[in-house]
């Protein structure tokens, strides 16, 4: 067994397809992770904040290459050009349900369940000839993926009994206040209007409107060549920057904002109020330190970090780990520092691919 | 897309491939070159845009782009062919560029990243495959070059001596005679782009006949015997330099007649010497430009160009013409300019007034702009009949 990937979500999932394309067989390739089904975490969040819609385009998807897109599936299924002309605009967004097949089609193509192993795997060690993981191995070639560290709780709310996060299920009271300004904000601001509430956005800033996570040219190496070569502390403070809070400008948000503003029951404010239920859309913990795997990886391997950043090599591998025989790569939230939009879908492919070409050139394999 | 500028120039080369591809089908198909020198233009044009322009401007290029950018492409492509003196059938030219642009969304969209799979991360940048098409390019012009090489036309060489006709070139080619070189019984012209130098034609039904094709040179040919005309272009192109038609003895033939040609650009009659005929030089329905030639000793008009023709009649000798010198008639519109009429005779003897030897008749509601021509030693010098309008310029 060569080659393993930590993480059985949507980043594990997507360098599984990569791999697969690749040219590794299943049985080349060991999963391990707590869930069989890689959306299972996204799909529980989603739903949490009632997401009908993906932010990323139509090719935001699990593929390795971007072609074809979810647009063409969506052709497809509703038997209209319009998802076509849409993505030519920059205005396709798939569903969820729509997503939510393609990777169950993906899942059942490429034969992910029969690479899984039910297994937390807690810690990764280098040795001799690879890398093992919980003293399983060696792998020459391991990709961690393991997601968000968890959810961001403001420390003045983690004990407050009228606090729920917004990634975890819940109703709406008749007054609610929201806590961010990013688009899990966004969409309960919406939800909680939809479901009747008065509601009241608290946020320490007004939200950048952005079609997406990141800029765009962040996306390819346009704009990534000049962010790997910023020095550490400028690149630590760029990615904070660029990784504020945000939702896509355009009517679905403005125009029901705008009217509930009318109406007196939408309104911005400092503080918490005394409102019967607060959400906290205030996304995930950021930094390894929060992900026992990956402390544990810096502790014993001593490896470089920056502001909670592991260093990584800009396609995403632990150089200090990593050389002609081995790999040792991060997908996922974790990869920002190669890839600031890491923890999105076109992230998780970037990571896949450059974890294949580690793979590919390694003179072992 | 946010494009690299390594990552645009490699796709756009490899999107040229395939259109390389057609062009060169399309020139050898057609033994034209035009396809492959429009190809250049937009190898070049496309280069200096994406340094100059794109790369500055765009830092992300969505789908839509496409379509103003290729309009913009496309419409600087149809300028530069037209400064650059590229001859392309404007239908064909854009039919090959839109061909292009869709293969370069094709590739671009589903193609390049299907086989590179970081094509869009890395800004369209594709590696081994972007430098294997910048080298494929870079042979395939070669290539266009050998192709443009082995489409030159053969040269015939007709040896001194007379050749039996009639002769009909069925090919593209250049029939060049050597000193002394004749074909009795005419030639026939059966295919677009011949070339004859060089040759004389005796006797024939017309002297050289060009019915229904194009780009056809007649450079220095002599004709004389024809039963018909001398030389007899009908749908067609020509470039006729420096010829000579004798057509003493046959009262009813043209010396060179190019009628029914509007629709295929300008032709051109230059320093030739036509003697006898009905019409030394005539056109019908064609737009031709007449110049430096000496005509002589025809029987109805030195020059006519008439039956809805346009062009000019520019540094012409006409001598002894019998009832008109030149005519511009029937719907016509003619500059005539720089002439030199001589010796017009009247023919109207049997009451006819527009045979009253004019040096230069405007007929039927021809029209007519004259300037710098002598016309004093004539019968008379300018008729102007039937609802014609004839204006000096100074």
């Amino acid at each position: 067994m060569g080659v393993a990937i930590v993480g059985s979500g949507l980043a594990g999932f997507t360098a599984y397809q990569a791999l697969r394309r690749g040219g590794l067989e299943q049985g080349e390739i060991a999963v391990f992770g707590t869930e069989a089904d890689p959306a299972a975490t996204w799909r529980v969040r989603a739903a949490a904040i009632r997401q009908r819609e993906m932010r990323s385009e139509s090719d935001g998807h699990t593929r390795p290459a971007t072609f074809p897109g979810l647009a063409f599936s969506s052709v497809r299924r509703r038997r209209s050009l319009r998802p076509l002309v849409e993505s030519v605009c920059d205005r396709y967004h798939p569903t969820v349900d729509e997503f939510l097949a393609h990777v169950e089609e993906r899942r059942e193509r490429s034969g992910w369940d029969q690479s899984v192993r039910a297994r937390r795997v807690e810690r990764v060690e280098a040795v001799d000839g690879g890398l093992e993981l919980d003293g399983e191995g060696p792998f020459a070639h391991v990709l961690v993926a393991p997601g968000h560290p968890g959810l961001a709780w403001p420390e003045e709310l983690r004990i407050d009994p009228r606090a729920v996060h917004a990634y975890e299920p819940h109703g709406y009271a008749s007054s609610v206040t929201v806590v961010g300004a990013g688009l899990a904000a966004a969409t309960e601001w919406l939800n909680a209007l939809a479901a009747g509430a008065e509601v009241v956005s608290v946020r320490r800033r007004e939200p950048r409107r952005a079609p997406l996570n990141v800029p765009r040219e962040y996306f390819s190496q346009r704009g990534l060549a000049s962010f790997h070569r910023l020095a550490p502390g400028e690149r630590a403070a760029r990615l904070r920057d660029l990784l504020g809070a945000s939702y896509p400008a355009g009517r679905r948000f403005d125009e029901p904002l705008e009217r509930a503003a009318r109406e007196g029951r939408f309104r911005v404010e400092q503080s918490v109020n005394g409102s019967e239920q607060v959400i906290c859309a205030t996304g995930f913990r950021r930094g390894f330190a929060h992900d026992p795997l990956l402390a544990r990886l810096v502790t014993e391997h001593g490896l470089e970090t920056v502001d909670g950043w592991i260093v990584l090599a800009p396609d995403g591998a632990v150089a200090a780990l990593s050389d002609a025989t081995r790999t040792l790569a991060l997908a996922g939230a974790p990869a920002q520092w190669a890839f600031p939009a890491a923890d999105t879908l076109a992230g998780a492919r970037y990571a896949a691919h450059g974890f294949l070409r580690r793979i590919a050139s390694c003179r072992t394999r | 897309m946010s494009y690299t500028l390594r990552g645009r120039i490699e796709s756009r080369l490899a999107a040229l491939l395939p259109v390389l591809v057609a062009a060169l089908a399309i020139a050898l198909s057609e033994h034209r070159w035009w396809p492959l020198q429009a190809v250049g233009l937009m190898l070049g044009a496309g280069l200096v845009l994406d340094t100059q322009a794109y790369h500055r401007v765009l830092r992300y290029q969505p789908g839509w782009a496409a379509l103003p950018l290729g309009a913009l492409e496309l419409g600087l492509l149809v300028l530069l062919m037209h400064v650059t003196g590229v001859m392309a059938p404007l239908a064909q030219a854009i039919a090959l560029f839109a061909g292009g642009w869709l293969a370069a969304q094709l590739l671009g969209h589903a193609a390049f990243p299907l086989l590179r799979l970081g094509y869009a991360e890395e800004g369209g940048e594709l590696g081994r495959l972007g430098a294997a098409a910048a080298v494929l390019l870079g042979v395939g012009l070669a290539a266009s070059a050998s192709v443009a090489y082995a489409l030159r036309p053969p040269v015939v060489h007709l040896a001194a001596g007379v050749h039996q006709g009639p002769l009909v070139i069925t090919r593209r080619e250049v029939l060049s005679g050597e000193p002394g070189a004749i074909v009795r019984g005419g030639i026939v012209v059966r295919a677009n782009g011949v070339t004859i130098r060089n040759v004389s034609v005796v006797g024939g039904e017309n002297g050289i006949s060009i019915e229904g094709y194009r780009n056809t040179v007649l450079d220095h040919v002599s004709v004389s015997g024809a039963k018909l005309d001398g030389i007899h272009v009908r749908l067609g192109g020509v470039m006729i330099k420096d010829c000579s038609v004798d057509m003493l003895g046959n009262p009813l033939g043209q010396g060179i007649d190019i009628s029914y040609n509007i629709g295929v650009g300008m032709s051109m009659v230059d320093g030739c010497n036509v003697v006898g005929g009905m019409n030394g030089i005539v056109t019908h329905s064609s737009m031709t430009e007449i110049a430096r030639n000496h005509v002589s000793r025809t029987q109805i008009a030195g020059i006519s160009m008439t039956e809805m023709s346009m062009g000019k009649i520019q540094s012409n000798e006409v001598r002894d013409a019998l009832g008109v010198g030149i005519n511009c008639g029937d719907r016509s519109m003619c500059e005539i300019r720089k002439n030199v009429v001589i010796g017009t005779r009247s023919d109207a003897a049997g009451g006819n007034k527009t045979r009253a030897g004019f040096g230069v008749e405007v007929l039927f509601g021809a029209e007519a702009e004259l300037s710098g021509n002598d016309l004093t030693r004539n019968a008379a010098t300018l008729g102007v009949f039937q609802s014609s309008l004839a204006r000096r310029e100074r």
